[in-house]
């Protein structure tokens, strides 16, 4: 390895070209700098600090989230930093840099790193970047849900507002909505009809844990569930509803007869 | 683990929660451990926390400069660059900071910054206290919103995953800015600002507390706090055991200026209790109000009706494996209120007891097409729901409730349905019922084509919805409605039900529906952390009806 380290810098030396390292900084102390791959390098006594955009000297001395390209000696000291505003692409490190990082301790394997990704229920290896993906929830109602019923997503990411998230109706029992989440994000969450008094419960009738979903670096992720009923299922006449007062019972089931109706009576024809 | 931080600047990033701190950082955590650095960056839901630069480590393995420090609470794991007299690799396990680990390779993003280029400051603040995967608390605060900034004492925001604390008691409002002023990990306080087309603009309090693995709950608020009308309402929940829960919902109605005297006051309680059962389950509802809190003083109606509803209800059952299920529910229930239920007869009925049989069928899903080709298959569901519910004064009311619909996706875009339901609602006397009476129009008008009515509607409702849906950050939904009812609707002879907080109907089966609809929603976020939901129906000018009464407007996050 050290070999082809050294192999690769005479190369890039013949060739004329400066070893470099483009990343974003962690740190610069002590007489070196550190990049957010967590490698630090020393720098030269005199090195030159440059703003990128302009190629004239920084007024302003390298820092944590600072963009930077560090340019190497031939004794692997840092000769020149660009400072720049726009990031620089994320590369790995060419070997020729590597054989710069100072470390005090020689590197030794982290058999957690080698423990085998977790999978997806398909075997698939699970891995986790953080790019946004897109997340797909549908969802399948109660046979008892009324007809202009509308149904959300209650999440621990909206401080579980029973309407935070607005599915729309794809058939008499299914709702679906499309999301864009981080990969990575361990999502929880259940249906609501807008209310906590209309959350879904369990087919028990108790009330249920919030669903978990953990998003995936796949392109689309989508999940398929079933409420099998509302809290407020065995209670539609008596519905809760803060700063409504319900009336009394009601044994009449039309709620709006016009006006002039005579009431039920024994004696009707 | 509670983690305090002070910086010069402290960023939040609700959308992504992250908090970001730059200059003179300073954490200390209850493990006992001190660090201080030039930056901080911290992703609340993933649990880890980075200090970067000029990093000063005080733990109970002793004092170390370095330049970064990683800690991922979840794991344990602790990822330090020291620099004594070169850098180096150190991991700390189990919060060990005797035994480090020298030179063990560490995963690739320990230090990595997130970013943040496309990413909005909600707020900033000058300290936080975080508790880790539960919340986090602000102090010295300035939140941002549209470029303003508001300064606040404190802000708190929970993102743990226990939804009892997002059990709420107030009413829908057309828009809601909250002050989560303070909390833990067991309670919030909170303060609202809220807008409604009866109230207007108005202050609302809320208090809520939530004991751990979601096992009880309560949830106290005050609403509309700044108006004569207030409602103050407390909501408990309880879980005993596993297989029983109990849950209660109390209002009081007050008529006061400040905290005066009340000149009208009405109380109501809900008591719903679940007791699982082997594939089904008993649920005890009970309900008791008084409208007249006062006394006879007032004008307020003396009744003080009270109501109790055991069920018993099965799971949603598959009929063999047929792709067709089936539920059932039992009923009896006990009315009482010493002012009247119904008169009949000449009778003033002061208990009514009811009992009720309930069947539902459903056939989810069956795919016709090609399903090879998904967006060529078409979906068929149907559901019969049919109940009847018997009373003690002589009479039985059938219900019964059919929709089919046929649904397909036509792109990743466009989805359309179309369904047809048929709800048919019949109130049998034994004896008489409802006799043949004209009903009178506004202005005295008799309207003689309703003495056909006898006690029984029949509401049908074919309705075409599609929904377009550019991008998850913009929807649009426009729903075509044909109602075809008996008793026929007429302009100005049923009274439209009344209109909740937010402009919608506080029931949604009603005589009179007018024939033709046609709905249109869009919703489009317009903030990392707001989406814009704007309704309202065409009625095909049905009498003096063109439009819904009102735009439905949301704010929501």
């Amino acid at each position: 390895m050290r070999l082809g380290a050294l192999v690769c810098v005479l190369l890039l030396l013949a060739a004329g070209e400066p070893v470099t390292v483009t990343g974003q900084l962690l740190a610069y102390q002590d007489g070196y700098i550190f990049f957010t791959t967590g490698d630090g390098f020393r720098v030269a006594p005199n090195v030159a600090i440059l703003n990128e955009q302009t190629k004239e000297p920084s007024k302003q001395l390298p820092g944590p989230r600072d963009y930077a390209r560090a340019v190497f000696n031939d004794a692997g000291q840092v000769v020149e930093i660009d400072l720049s505003d726009k990031p620089y692409p994320l590369e790995p490190l060419s070997d020729a840099a590597q054989a710069f990082v100072v470390t005090a301790s020689s590197p030794y394997p982290n058999p957690e790193l080698g423990a085998p990704a977790q999978t997806t229920a398909n075997g698939v290896p699970q891995t986790f970047t953080g790019r946004m993906v897109l997340v797909k929830f549908e969802v399948q109602v109660p046979p008892t849900t009324p007809l202009n019923a509308e149904v959300y997503i209650a999440t621990d990411v909206s401080g579980w507002n029973p309407q935070a998230i607005e599915m729309d109706r794809v058939d008499a029992l299914h709702f679906v909505v499309v999301r864009r989440m981080a990969s990575g994000t361990i999502l929880h969450y259940f249906y609501t009809r807008g209310t906590m008094q209309t959350e879904e419960v369990g087919p028990n009738g108790l009330s249920i844990k919030p669903r978990e979903l953990i998003v995936s670096d796949a392109d689309t992720n989508s999940t398929n569930s079933v409420v099998a009923a509302w809290a407020d299922t065995n209670r539609p006449n008596f519905l809760q509803q803060p700063s409504v007062f319900p009336t009394p019972y009601n044994p009449a089931p039309f709620p709006n007869l016009p006006h002039g109706v005579r009431t039920p009576a024994p004696n009707a024809p | 683990m509670i983690v305090r931080i002070r910086a010069d600047r402290i960023d939040f990033y609700y959308d992504r929660f992250l908090i970001e701190a730059d200059g003179h950082v300073r954490v200390e955590a209850s493990n006992g451990t001190t660090i201080t650095g030039d930056a901080f960056s911290m992703d609340l839901k993933l649990d880890r926390f980075l200090i970067a630069s000029h990093v000063h480590l005080r733990s109970p393995g002793g004092s170390l400069e370095g330049a970064a420090i990683a800690d991922f609470l979840a794991f344990d794991r602790i990822y330090f660059v020291p620099v004594i007299s070169k850098p180096d690799r150190w991991t700390y396990e189990n919060n060990d900071f005797t035994h480090p680990l020298k030179g063990r390779i560490m995963p690739g993003d320990v230090f990595y910054f997130p970013d943040l280029l496309d990413s909005h400051v909600s707020l900033r603040a000058k300290s936080a206290t975080i508790e880790t995967t539960q919340f986090v608390r602000f102090n010295g605060v300035t939140a941002l919103l549209l470029h303003q900034g508001l300064p606040l004492s404190s802000y708190y925001v929970y993102f743990g995953a226990n939804a009892n604390l997002g059990q709420n008691s107030l009413s829908g409002a057309n828009l809601d800015a909250t002050w989560n002023a303070t909390g833990s990990a067991n309670s919030t306080t909170a303060l609202h600002l809220r807008y409604d087309a009866y109230n207007h603009t108005y202050l609302g309090f809320e208090q809520h507390m939530a004991g751990n693995d979601q096992h009880e709950y309560a949830v106290f608020s005050v609403n509309p706090f700044t108006s004569p009308d207030k409602y103050w309402n407390l909501v408990t929940g309880e879980h005993l055991g596993s297989k029983f829960e109990i849950s209660t919902f109390t209002q009081l109605y007050t008529y006061q200026y400040g905290l005066g005297m009340p000149s009208a006051s009405a109380q109501t309680t809900y008591v719903t209790m679940v007791q699982a059962l082997n594939r089904s389950y008993l649920q005890d509802f009970f309900n008791f109000t008084n409208y007249n809190m006062i006394g006879p003083k007032t004008a307020a109606e003396p009744d003080h009706p009270n109501t109790m509803q055991l069920s018993w209800n099965s799971y949603n059952d598959q009929i063999l494996k047929a792709p067709l299920y089936f539920q059932t529910s039992f009923g009896l229930g006990y009315n009482h209120d010493a002012y009247g239920l119904q008169n009949y007869g000449g009778v003033e009925y002061t208990t009514i007891w009811n009992q009720s049989v309930g069947l539902t069928f459903s056939l989810p899903n069956v795919k016709i097409g090609d399903r090879e080709r998904p967006y060529d298959l078409y979906y068929f569901n149907a559901v019969l729901n049919t109940s009847r519910d018997w009373n003690s004064v002589p009479h039985h009311v059938n219900s019964q409730v059919s929709t089919e619909s046929l649904s397909r996706q036509f792109s990743r875009f466009v989805n359309s349905y179309l369904s047809y339901s048929v709800q048919n609602t019949s109130d049998l006397y034994l004896q008489g019922g409802y006799s043949p009476s004209p009903a009178i129009l506004p202005g005295g008008v008799l309207y003689t084509p309703f003495e056909a009515f006898r006690g029984a509607d029949t509401l049908r409702a074919l309705t075409l919805g599609t929904t377009y849906s550019a991008s998850p950050n913009f929807v649009t939904t426009l729903t075509f409605s044909h109602h075809q009812d008996f008793p026929a609707a007429y302009p100005g002879l049923f009274s439209l039900p009344p209109l909740n907080a937010i402009g919608g109907y506080t029931y949604s089966n009603y005589l009179g529906q007018p024939p033709w609809q046609l709905g249109a929603e869009v919703r489009a976020r317009v903030s990392p952390h707001l989406v814009l939901d704007v309704q309202r129906v065409y009625y095909f000018h049905f009498g003096n009806q063109i439009w819904s009464p009102s735009f439905v407007v949301q704010l929501t996050s």
